[in-house]
């Protein structure tokens, strides 16, 4: 009750910005991926904040836990050495998971407007592309909503992909099995609802290409603090994921790195 | 890793495909608090680790100090 009170108001915002957009002379179907690049646009900030303090936090991460290791008994004082510390690199101790969670109905209710509009559609060109004969269709209604899903379950695993740069290997397993999961879900969902989720993977693709991109340039100027930090995180006989964690730290970019080593001995064996 | 823990493991994973790209999770703590949850569950099952979930995703507010917390190093259950 509580939630639909919350979400009735977002829903409606939502569905004003869908028919401006169709008015200015977008089809629906257009409308719905318009919307969809306007929400994720909106939201560019703060995702390459996510990227950056991600970054930072795993890059400081052995110091931090040395400093906490050092003021253990005295509260007061470790504030105020983390504090210090968060300003000297830069770390934004205001950051936080609780405030965000508040955003969840936004996109639920994102989710809940498409999922009206694509159901009970008004008047209108309802088709896409020429190829998708109807947006407001169950995606297993023509042989165009499993294009549709495939395009979703390339992009999904695509999207999860740069994700995951520091996951290990049985996360990444699954990670790959969820998006096929999903699938007997998404079939039941109607084609412009696909069409939505489609194309929000399709963004963080997008963004991750670039941001991987710029990344190598931010992380740079940090590696040699983090190559002094790794002794005393090997003194103290870190826990599994104290190692786990600290492994990608020292190696920005995981996936290129090892492949030169392996060249390096092809050719010394040469 | 308890098998019941599987199932948090993939609610996180859900998470992180559904929402994560919208909300951009941006944590004080490291590991961040998804990760927390994951390892929260591989390491002490579904029903401890949702606790130990829940408790770091309430302690990761503005008012907090933040810092590195592993869930292997939690004070919970000890």
């Amino acid at each position: 009750m509580i939630v639909a009170g919350i979400l009735t108001p977002l829903e409606d915002l939502l569905r004003h910005v869908l028919n401006g957009l169709h008015s200015i002379g977008l089809p629906w179907a257009w409308a719905i991926v318009a919307l969809t690049i306007i929400v994720r646009m909106l939201l560019v900030p703060l995702t390459v904040r996510q990227i950056h303090s991600m970054q930072n936090m795993q890059a400081h991460a052995p110091r931090m836990k040395e400093i906490q290791r050092k003021y253990k008994g005295d509260r007061q004082k470790l504030n105020e050495e983390l504090m210090k510390f968060y300003k000297e690199n830069n770390i934004n101790p205001a950051a936080s998971c609780l405030p965000l969670l508040a955003q969840i109905p936004v996109f639920i209710g994102l989710f809940y407007t498409l999922r009206n509009f694509s159901k009970h559609p008004p008047p209108g060109d309802l088709s896409w592309l020429h190829f998708v004969p109807n947006i407001a269709d169950k995606a297993s209604a023509h042989w165009s909503g499993w294009i549709l899903i495939v395009i979703y379950v390339a992009s999904q695993l695509a999207s999860t992909y740069f994700m995951s740069g520091t996951m290990q290997q049985s996360q990444r397993v699954l990670m790959m099995i969820l998006p096929f999961a999903f699938i007997p879900f998404i079939i039941h969902f109607p084609t412009g609802l696909v069409l939505y989720w489609m194309t929000t993977n399709l963004w963080t693709v997008g963004q991750g290409l670039i941001t991987r991109r710029l990344i190598p340039k931010v992380a740079a100027p940090s590696l040699p603090t983090r190559r002094s930090s790794r002794t005393p995180a090997k003194e103290e006989a870190p826990a599994p994921a104290t190692a786990a964690a600290a492994a990608p730290a020292t190696n920005p970019n995981p996936s290129s790195q090892p492949r030169r080593v392996k060249r390096k001995k092809k050719q010394a064996r040469r | 890793m308890r098998y019941l823990g599987y199932l948090g493991v993939a609610a996180v994973w859900a998470y992180r495909l559904t929402l994560a790209p919208f909300l951009g999770g941006q944590c004080k703590y490291h590991p961040s608090c998804s990760q927390y949850a994951i390892d929260a569950f591989k390491e002490f099952g579904l029903f401890k680790g949702t606790i130990l979930a829940g408790w770091r995703l309430l302690r990761c507010n503005p008012w907090s100090r933040g810092g590195v917390d592993y869930a292997h190093d939690q004070t919970v259950f000890s």
